[in-house]
């Protein structure tokens, strides 16, 4: 009986923990010396105790400032790393065993790092994957047809790897780790460095990658349209903890229960509105001023505004994500 | 599994052939050495008739094979992985469901043995040309027996170049290492001189290091100078040295992977 049938959750993490231990010293030539005869070491606690579960099929998103143990974590969950301490199952198996059925099932994209071979077309590199990973033909120009259709890979598959765009060679990246129908994805800043158009195209594929295969993914991002668009569910993690496990919505409710309300006045006059609520920003392309009120404040400021001044546009909006994630950590 | 073998195979082959410049560049800096002691051994033994009992002849003789026999048993593995363990790049091979050095990295060495043989031979025979060697001693069967003593010679020096590069898990100083391996592995394999004009005290050191196997061990038996029983029993200890060594290296990789910090990814 393959191991995931007895679990049901893809992924399960109880006190997952990484130390690492830095050697350090002052800059200069006496230091460089000392530090020769006798190393001193500091230990960094990149993870600390983290304990989650993810069911299979779920999108969760990976969040944290830099540092903060999101890559680290990845790197246990896929076996690239031993934990200093705590205990992770994917599927059943236990990562940094590194067993092949494991790694039969799962893939690890790095959006910052280069998996295909630089001298070599794309084809070669996926061929090889092809036969590393026993995918019989019938069942390779399958999963190659559905990734061409959604990333639109034929035109670069003959091409070196070195002459292909940025953005070219990530969808390249994600096509190659993803050949052997991963039942579980870690991704890590999978569209790092890709314009917006890139960036919405690989955020498709994703969403329908899962719907087709029901595969549970795990993504760090630093550019929340990612996150919104992918997740429901976020995990945030700061200094190694984990700050902060449910839904995304739920998140602005608990850490930011507010909403900004714009104003833009006629005639450009300029007005003081800070006596509505404390000004948050100022958006000089179209004159409008954003004031944060509270949540449950919100119809009777607006009311009052409209009620003042000779209003030309007025919106409400929900806080960005980014800020309500940077009023987390601030936290 | 073979399939595997002969997709990495292509992969490697190309890529090895878009360095081929640099790889001539390393062919031309490796023949370096042997071509010096052959000129340098061949004008002795001229000018004094024999040194230790060994002729011109033996000298080139000895040479000549060795050019050979080095290239095909030599291990570029250090060249090859150690910066992989240092900058992180190992990650991606790691996720991979099978082992990268016993494959990968196995495959990449044969690729670039190869490819350098082919431009080996060529120089080879210009050598052939210049210094008229007399090999009416090698019959099919000494090149036959020598075929299985390379292949041993070249699966003892991966291997142990493989455990070698894997210290680069605890210290990025490992390319020092390698060169102390080198020297060691040059002294104790007949490179710089042929063992057995060695002191006898070193010969018997020599007789139970792994090294002779890199070099002095195949050549002798192509220049027919092995006995049969010495034959059996250098086998055996070859085959002794190539088990320790696979021991060795899967207990540094299994050690040196807890300790792999992953680095950048």
């Amino acid at each position: 009986m393959p191991p995931e049938t007895r679990f049901a959750d893809a992924i399960s993490v109880e006190n997952l923990s990484k130390t690492y231990k830095v050697a350090e010293r002052e800059g200069g030539f006496a230091a460089a010396v000392r530090s020769f005869v006798r190393r001193r070491y500091r230990e960094v606690h990149a993870v600390q105790q983290v304990n989650f579960s993810i069911a299979q099929g779920e999108i969760v998103g990976f969040l944290g400032p830099n540092g903060a143990g999101k890559t680290t974590t990845l790197k246990m969950l896929s076996g690239l790393l031993h934990p200093s301490a705590g205990q992770a199952k994917v599927l059943g198996f236990t990562p940094w065993e590194l067993k092949s059925e494991y790694l039969q099932v799962m893939t690890l994209v790095m959006g910052q790092r280069n998996r295909l071979s630089w001298d070599i077309p794309a084809a070669d590199s996926f061929l090889l994957n092809q036969a590393i990973y026993r995918i019989s033909d019938e069942e390779y120009r399958q999963t190659f047809k559905e990734l061409d259709e959604l990333l639109e890979l034929s035109p670069l598959m003959k091409k070196p790897v070195r002459n292909l765009s940025l953005g070219e060679r990530m969808k390249c990246e994600l096509a190659a780790g993803l050949l052997h129908r991963p039942k579980v994805l870690f991704l890590d800043e999978p569209t790092i460095g890709l314009d917006i158009t890139a960036q919405a195209r690989i955020r498709n594929f994703l969403l329908e990658y899962n719907r087709r295969t029901g595969a549970t993914i795990l993504l760090t991002s630093h550019y929340m349209a990612d996150v919104t668009a992918l997740c429901e569910r976020i995990l945030m993690i700061h200094h190694g903890q984990l700050k902060y496990d449910g839904g995304i919505r739920n998140l602005s409710n608990k850490i930011a229960p507010y909403k900004l309300i714009g104003v833009a006045l006629g005639e450009a006059r300029e007005c003081d509105l800070s006596c509505y609520g404390p000004l948050v920003q100022t958006d000089h392309s179209n004159g409008k001023q954003y004031i944060q009120v509270k949540a449950d404040e919100v119809n009777a400021v607006t009311a009052l505004i409209l009620q003042d001044l000779p209003v030309r546009d007025l919106t409400i909006e929900d806080p960005p994500i980014e800020n309500v994630i940077e009023r987390a950590f601030q936290e | 599994m073979l399939h595997i073998y002969r997709r990495l195979w292509q992969v490697n082959w190309a890529e090895q052939w878009q360095y081929r410049a640099n790889l001539l560049m390393y062919l031309l800096y490796w023949l370096v050495s042997p071509v010096v002691y052959l000129a340098v051994w061949t004008t002795i033994a001229n000018a004094k008739g024999s040194v230790n009992g060994l002729t011109a002849n033996d000298f080139i003789t000895y040479y000549m094979a060795l050019l050979i026999v080095d290239q095909l048993t030599s291990d570029i593995t250090i060249h090859v992985l150690a910066y992989k363990i240092q900058d992180g790049t190992l990650s991606g091979e790691l996720l991979k469901p099978i082992h990268p050095i016993l494959t990968n990295t196995l495959v990449n060495n044969l690729a670039f043995k190869a490819l350098t043989f082919m431009v080996l031979i060529p120089i080879w025979l210009v050598l052939y040309l210049l210094f008229h060697p007399d090999y009416s001693m090698v019959t099919l069967s000494s090149i036959l027996t020598a075929i299985p003593a390379i292949a041993l010679g070249f699966g003892i020096n991966f291997l142990l170049g493989a455990a070698l590069t894997c210290l680069a898990f605890w210290t990025t100083r490992v390319y020092s290492l390698s060169e102390f391996y080198f020297a060691l592995a040059s002294l104790f394999s007949g490179q710089f001189v042929p063992l057995q004009l060695m002191p006898p005290a070193i010969q018997r050191i020599a007789d139970f290091l792994p090294f002779k196997f890199y070099i002095y061990f195949p050549v002798q038996i192509i220049l027919g100078r092995v006995p049969p029983e010495k034959l059996v029993e250098n086998f055996a200890l070859g085959m002794a040295w190539l088990a320790v060594a696979y021991v060795l290296f899967r207990w540094i990789w299994r050690e040196g992977l807890k300790r792999f910090s992953a680095v950048g990814a």
